[in-house]
């Protein structure tokens, strides 16, 4: 049986030329913020196997020139180029990529599901046919070790192995065929890696069988090993395709995110009837249909209906959520009960879908740095692999060059750096898709590895510790200024801010309708102190002047009543008005600083508020260190000085007001459905709206870490055993592709543990079962 | 023991045969989407 050529290497040009078209560029791409020229694109690399295979494409794609970085995962197998439109095209770096051997396909692309469904049929095929030949070659077998000599004739015993034989070529032809190609393209490019050994093994017991079985009396002696070979095949395979299996169970939750968008969708024509479009032809204002069942294919407002809908991996909210007219939907989100007609509002980029789905790439595409050094570390011990391999050859080579040469397989198989560079992502990769799920993104997974040493975490108070929404207590104001007229200036400033404080004062001045009566403009936001801007009547008449809205000291007024949070409003004359607010702690703060305190964590809250509102929110929660009036600017020194002391810090805040302090955090958090996630510079993004996933991925991150140190110590413990063991000729060929096959399997089931929530929740230990979700 | 030479030959024609009826199933799609195949009966239309 001949091997099929395989597409995915010997893919013509034929996509290549289209993608150099600048139309098609945003369609697995987008633009470089801040640059003239650049662009980043996403590609899923195909016939990539391990570690070293990353670093080669990286390396081929930064020799184009122009091409200005590229980032490949191994254990999601996509790549990010960053390249400059006006020196280099798409087809010269996919040109580049298969020089080197590999494909590539760009990412969010119906092509790469194409050809992904493609490679795991093919691999499926590959394990069963060397699985089923395996237990024939078996059968074939077992005559020749029971039989008592003299019982087997020797034509029986020649067509045994010569049925064998037979039925271990397709095995070595079809089932093989990616182990050879990628050692070939190792040895071509004089790379070495993981392939390159394996292939080695299998090529030298088939010469070695296959002479035994033509030539008994030949220099490779008479014995055959055709058992052995199908068998340590067939263990390999197994191990890949469940180790592909894990890993797409891993990254689920990443690629059922990215692939969660329809293609089509039913859109509504103005004199009622339907039409069924492509999502990317949706536009802003377009009212479309989606069916029970459907995904929403863009953000918008219910028009017409009541249904219920899924938006778990948008904000890891498990329960299904009731909305009707007027209601807002997520792009991305699942319409569980009910059709609804949903008015346009955001498409592609804008949504938060895409936002997030722009996170999770980021994340995936990263590299934590222990990863990093268990890739250099895999190089050399290959080369060291086929060195013992060869010495083991010629050390028993006089004696019986058969029997060396199976030796020397057995070496040559036994060894798993795979286990080694797998160790880390298999790990990080399952912590992040864990977190994901229960609606955390991590933007990079270096910052798991920071977070597990996290010895203090600093809080903002407020929309962090105490709940998002505020309620609007009395307005004090200025003799001849009424409450009414204070509160609609105010919010006419407060509308272009994200600040907790200053949706409060929009949404009070909403609720008693003071909208639009002013109008701001040259609005400029100082973070954690306040607006200023122009305001101006809304009726067009004269009188605009420049008002501030922020904290007392920002308005060059005297604190108020100490114990409440209250802000101000001032124009060219000075104060104007206080409103004060009313804040609720969040339900699960206590529960939270409780359980990281009980784990030997410090907690301390750094707040813009008056220091007697800080005290009086501190004292509820048991937090000792607490600290009021400080500026950003205060928070980052107290920061520093934190850091400075040998401590490793974590900063919680609402991710836009308190940009410096999650800047200089060892690890930053951002909380709250409000803020724009592309604004949001905090290494975890929590979507839905609970304190407790702040403790879960602590929790979380020191059990990651944990793993990780155990998949090392094993990985190196394997080697550091079984290596030798085969060199000394003890392990047969076929327990060495056992030993292999297992030990990478052990080292990504070992990593899986994270994803499953039961044992999440067991690790989080009985402190914080009431903390994570159910 | 003589049937023994003409029975080894056919077990080897028929794991081709048998191969031949997997590779049908795994390039159907006949191992892909397994949960859905399962719920699709219970399902009314």
């Amino acid at each position: 049986m001949q091997a099929p050529s395989d597409l995915s290497l010997a893919a013509p040009s034929r996509d290549a030329a289209v993608l150099d078209d600048p139309q098609q560029w945003g369609a697995f791409g987008k633009p470089v913020a801040d640059s003239q020229d650049l662009w980043e694109s996403n590609l899923v690399i195909e016939g990539m196997h391990c570690a070293a295979c990353a670093i080669t494409v990286e390396d081929a794609l930064r020799q184009v020139p122009g091409v200005v970085s590229a980032e490949v995962s191994a254990s999601s197998h996509r790549a990010r180029v960053r390249w400059s439109t006006s020196r280099v095209k798409p087809s010269d770096w996919l040109q580049a990529l298969r020089a080197v051997g590999y494909g590539a396909v760009p990412a969010n692309d119906a092509l790469a599901r194409e050809r992904r469904l493609q490679e795991s049929r093919r691999a499926l095929w590959r394990w069963l046919v060397a699985g089923l030949c395996m237990m024939q070659v078996m059968m074939y077998a077992y005559p020749a070790y029971i039989a008592a000599p003299g019982d087997l004739s020797a034509e029986m015993e020649r067509l045994l192995r010569w049925a064998s034989w037979v039925l271990t070529l397709p095995v070595i032809l079809f089932s093989c065929g990616p182990f050879f190609r990628a050692a070939w393209r190792d040895i071509v490019h004089r790379q070495v890696s993981m392939d390159l050994p394996v292939a080695l093994g299998m090529l030298i017991t088939f010469v070695v069988s296959t002479a035994g079985t033509f030539d008994p009396q030949g220099a490779f002696g008479r014995e055959v090993y055709f058992d052995s070979l199908t068998m340590f095949v067939f263990f390999l395979l197994s191990g890949r395709w469940l180790e592909q299996r894990l890993r797409d169970r891993t990254a689920g939750a990443l690629e059922a995110l990215l692939n969660r968008l329809p293609d089509s969708v039913q859109r509504l024509r103005a004199d009622g009837t339907v039409e069924r479009v492509a999502v990317s032809r949706l536009a802003v204002g377009d009212l479309v249909q989606v069916v029970a069942g459907e995904t929403f294919p863009a953000d918008g407002q219910i028009v017409q209906g009541h249904t219920q809908v899924d938006e778990a991996l948008l904000s890891g909210e498990a329960l299904p959520l009731g909305r009707g007219p007027e209601s807002q939907v997520l792009a991305g989100s699942h319409n569980l009960t009910a059709m609804v007609q949903v008015r346009v509002e955001r498409t592609g980029a804008d949504t938060r879908f895409a936002q997030i789905a722009a996170l999770m790439e980021s994340a995936a595409l990263s590299r934590p740095n222990v990863a990093r050094l268990a890739d250099r570390i895999a190089r050399p011990f290959v080369i060291a692999v086929l060195l013992a391999a060869l010495a083991a050859a010629l050390y028993g080579w006089q004696r019986d060059p058969a029997h060396a040469l199976m030796v020397a397989v057995a070496v040559l198989v036994v060894t798993c750096p795979c286990a080694l560079s797998l160790a880390t992502p298999a790990a990080m990769l399952a912590a992040a898709g864990q977190l994901a799920r229960r609606g955390v993104m991590v933007r990079s997974l270096s910052s798991l590895e920071a977070l597990a040493e996290v010895d203090t975490v600093i809080f903002d108070k407020t929309g962090t510790l105490t709940r998002d929404a505020m309620g609007l207590g009395t307005i004090t104001t200025r003799q001849g200024v009424t409450a009414e007229e204070a509160l609609a200036m105010a919010s006419a400033l407060a509308r272009h801010s994200l600040h907790p404080v200053s949706r409060a004062l929009t949404q009070a001045a909403r609720a008693r309708g003071l909208s639009d009566s002013w109008l701001a403009s040259e609005v400029s936001e100082q973070a954690g102190q306040g607006l200023t801007a122009m305001l101006a009547p809304g009726g067009g008449g004269a009188g605009r002047r420049a008002f501030r809205l922020g904290s007392a000291a920002f308005c060059g007024h005297a604190q108020g009543r100490d114990a409440a949070v209250q802000t101000c409003l001032a124009d060219e004359q000075g104060w104007l008005a206080s409103f004060e607010l009313t804040e609720e702690l969040r339900a699960d703060a206590l529960a939270v600083i409780r359980d990281l305190q009980s784990r030997g964590i410090a907690v301390q809250m750094l707040s813009g508020d008056s220091p007697a509102a800080t005290q009086a929110v501190a004292a509820r929660l048991g937090i000792e260190a607490a600290r009021g009036a400080c500026s950003p600017d205060d928070k980052l020194a107290l920061l520093r000085a934190a850091q400075q002391s040998g401590r490793r810090v974590a900063v919680v805040g609402d991710g836009l007001n308190d940009g410096p302090a999650l800047a200089g955090a060892h690890v930053s958090f951002a909380l709250g459905h409000a803020v724009p996630l592309a604004q949001a510079r905090a290494d975890f993004v929590v979507l839905g709206d609970s304190l407790r996933m702040v403790a879960l991925s602590l929790a979380l991150a020191g059990r990651t870490m944990r793993v990780v140190r155990q998949n090392l110590a094993w990985a190196a413990g394997y080697n550091a055993l079984c290596v030798p063991l085969a060199v000394l000729g003890w392990l047969p060929a076929w327990l060495a592709g056992l030993g292999m096959a297992t030990s990478s399997l052990l080292v990504v089931l070992n990593a899986l543990r994270l994803a499953s929530t039961r044992t999440s929740r067991l690790a989080a230990g009985p402190s914080d079962a009431a903390l994570t979700l159910e | 023991m003589d049937i023994l030479y003409l029975l080894i030959p056919l077990s080897v024609i028929l794991v081709f045969l048998i191969l031949g009826g997997l590779w049908w199933a795994v390039h159907r799609g006949q191992f892909e989407d397994l949960e859905v195949q399962g719920q699709r009966v219970l399902k009314d239309d």
